[in-house]
């Protein structure tokens, strides 16, 4: 069940947060004004196509931000403690021990001449005083709570499948017990079997563990499906947030409406999709008013091309960026 | 139905073996085994399976890339690898074109998008003179939407998104004038967004010009949304062809249900399925004798270890590798 979400104190709180790449040709807005919260064993699901932020974003919760990106503005508060105020020592305790990350390519995220085992045993012994036998116990009972044979703690990632090197990476965030795991694209290079048992497996280990997750990906069906809420972002800015049921049943801005109608499914009956005309814009150059307006067709000339949409709250859960949406009475 | 006319592409028990190793520790990789299938004017035929399944591979033994191990291809009902020599094969080629996944690794960074087809147009004397060849080219951007063409023909790959690119991919492809088009995951490269209007495009070309499509692709969701009648490919076998709905609703082979099992539902959220998805595919240097997929089927019997099972065929023209389904055996899969 989705938790109800206005009682609680958020974990991880993104506030106006700002990101800026600088390039030859200027600098680029990867985010702009991004804000949403992640409460307690919650999924907080990221959307929205290739180079339209959502990466960039958890870049920035987790420091990971390179030169010449840099976070312009903005605070990103964990249990109310700024995140981009941490120094070196802070941040190291930070990651892993209360945030970890799994990455898209698990390929490239485990270290081809370190076995498994060694993965799991290295994080725990860096941030834990934890004697080898025990970390080598412990690492041995991550793999089998990710469905791995625990004789695999001595393979190499090369000896595994696609789909067991997800899991392994799976594990390793889960080497802390973190609050939060971050997930970028964490099943886009799996088939679509073995994604579905990643997906169970990492329903299961919530379940068990009690870790947020934020989920990030471009495939608006699985995002759906695994989410709580979630956040629609077009060219670094959110267009939409709400529940995910909501959000899917009844999507009001005119992207996530035509992104909802743009993929096709094997459930229901089938329908004639439309996809959206045109393509995502330069961000460094992006269009005045609302960046969507271009591809829009519900576009009104002299407003959406000039006014920048505002996002606001329209009922008791969703919020909008769009000028053809308006709040509705909120009840008290 | 289109099942009356001679198909303009037949594969007839193709197979592919690929050697592995070294001379002494080599093995043999059994990458497609006895696919057999036929295309048809105007009509689009998805090949539906995961990595490694051996989808890319029959592509390119219909493309003429890869020489079959065993079987046979027939073009309006020639014998293709019969003829031998390069002008059969540029005779051949002309009519069966490819449009392959990556759009930004497919076409040449430092040639304007005039070049790419521009090629075939002279490669194949579809065009004599830069009027004439002009001419086509706009007719052919425009065909495919890249509209003004004439803008377009004069830019650089970098400066189109990945949806402008694989226009121009299907526009190369169009040049030689084609019957059959083989596209190899043409919109998984692609943002969600655009990805319709690629799927669209050939839809479109498929009924105006009445060009027949080969469309693989992992993802069934777009199979069933493009393609009229779907194939099912695991491990090197076709395990089932059906029309795309009935496919769908009404999947016959086991690792078809798991495989629709498998797919995202937003309608109703994740939660564990009727249908188990377990296992991984096996690996296809150590393949026994029966069918793949039997160490993860729940339906599996003894006489699923022996030997794959022949096409079985079923109502409505539909066909089905599975014991289950075999002449005299209970008909329990359904889901």
């Amino acid at each position: 069940m989705p938790p109800s979400t206005e009682q609680r104190e958020p974990l991880l709180q993104i506030q106006n947060l700002y990101v800026e790449y600088l390039t030859p040709r200027g600098a680029v807005r990867a985010a702009e004004n991004v804000s949403f919260k992640l409460y307690p064993n919650e999924v907080f699901g990221l959307a929205g196509e290739s180079g339209c932020g959502k990466t960039t974003v958890a870049n920035a919760i987790t420091r990971l931000l390179k030169p010449p990106a840099y976070i312009s503005g903005g605070q990103i508060l964990f249990r109310g403690q700024n995140i981009l105020e941490m120094d070196e020592e802070q941040l190291r305790h930070f990651r892993w021990d209360q945030l970890s990350i799994v990455f898209q390519s698990a390929m490239n995220a485990l270290n081809p001449v370190l076995t498994i085992g060694t993965q799991i045993i290295d994080a725990m012994q860096a941030h834990q005083s934890i004697a080898y036998d025990a970390a080598r116990g412990h690492a041995k009972h991550l793999l089998r709570t990710v469905g791995i044979d625990t004789q695999r703690v001595d393979s190499y990632p090369h000896q595994l499948s696609g789909g067991m090197r997800q899991r392994a990476v799976i594990a390793i965030a889960l080497a802390l017990n973190p609050a939060i795991i971050i997930m970028d694209e964490p099943t886009t290079a799996l088939d679509v079997v073995v994604q579905k048992q990643i997906l169970q497996e990492i329903k299961d280990l919530r379940e068990q563990f009690g870790f947020s997750i934020l989920f990030i990906t471009h495939d608006l069906s699985l995002l759906v499906e695994i989410s709580d809420r979630i956040g629609i972002m077009y060219a670094g800015k959110f267009v939409e947030s709400g529940p995910s049921r909501g959000i899917f049943h009844d999507p009001k801005h005119p992207y996530t409406n035509r992104l909802m109608n743009s993929f096709p499914t094997v459930h229901g009956p089938r329908r004639e999709l439309l996809g959206i005309p045109g393509a995502p814009p330069d961000l460094i150059e992006p269009p005045p008013g609302c960046r969507f307006h271009p591809r829009c067709e519900l576009a009104l000339t002299g407003e959406c091309d000039r006014v920048i949409p505002p996002l606001l709250r329209i009922d008791s859960e969703r919020d909008v960026a769009c000028h053809l949406v308006q709040p509705e009475e909120i009840a008290s | 139905m289109s099942q009356k006319q001679q198909p303009v592409l037949e594969a007839r028990g193709l197979s592919k073996h690929f050697a592995t190793g070294g001379a002494f520790s080599g093995g043999t990789v059994k990458a497609v085994q006895g696919a057999s299938f036929q295309l048809y004017r105007g009509h689009v035929l998805a090949l539906v399976g995961e990595s490694g399944s051996g989808k890319s591979t029959i592509v390119r033994m219909l493309a003429r890339l890869h020489e079959p191990t065993t079987g046979d291809i027939f073009f309006d009902g020639e014998d293709v690898l019969a003829q031998r020599g390069s002008r059969a094969l540029l005779r051949y080629r002309s009519k069966v074109q490819m449009v392959f996944q990556d759009p930004f690794g497919s076409l040449n960074p430092v040639h304007r998008a005039s070049h790419a087809v521009q090629r075939p147009l002279k490669i194949y004397g579809k065009a004599r003179g830069k009027k004439q060849l002009r001419t086509k080219l706009i007719e052919l951007f425009e065909l495919v939407s890249l509209t003004p063409a004439a803008e377009f023909i004069e830019k650089y790959p970098h400066q189109l998104s990945g949806g402008q690119r694989q226009r121009i991919a299907i526009a190369r492809a169009l040049a030689a004038e084609p019957e059959v088009i083989l596209a190899d995951e043409p919109i998984s490269m692609l943002d969600v967004s655009i990805r319709l209007g690629i799927l669209n495009l050939m839809a479109q070309l498929r009924d105006e010009q009445n060009i027949a499509f080969l469309y693989v692709t992992h993802d069934i969701a777009s199979a069933r949304y493009f393609a009229d009648e779907i194939l099912v490919m695991y491990a090197g076998f076709i395990v089932e062809q059906a029309r795309a709905e009935t496919l769908i609703s009404d999947p016959k082979h086991p690792y078809t249900q798991m495989l629709l099992a498998a797919v995202p539902d937003p309608s109703r959220g994740l939660r564990t399925e009727d249908v188990e998805v377990e296992g991984e595919i096996p690996d296809l240097t150590s393949l026994g004798r029966g069918c793949p997929f039997a160490p993860r089927c729940r339906h599996v019997s003894e006489s699923c270890h022996r030997a794959m099972p022949a096409p079985t065929r079923l109502e409505g023209g539909r066909w089905v590798r599975c014991t289950l389904y075999e002449d005299g055996a209970p008909q329990t899969a359904s889901a």
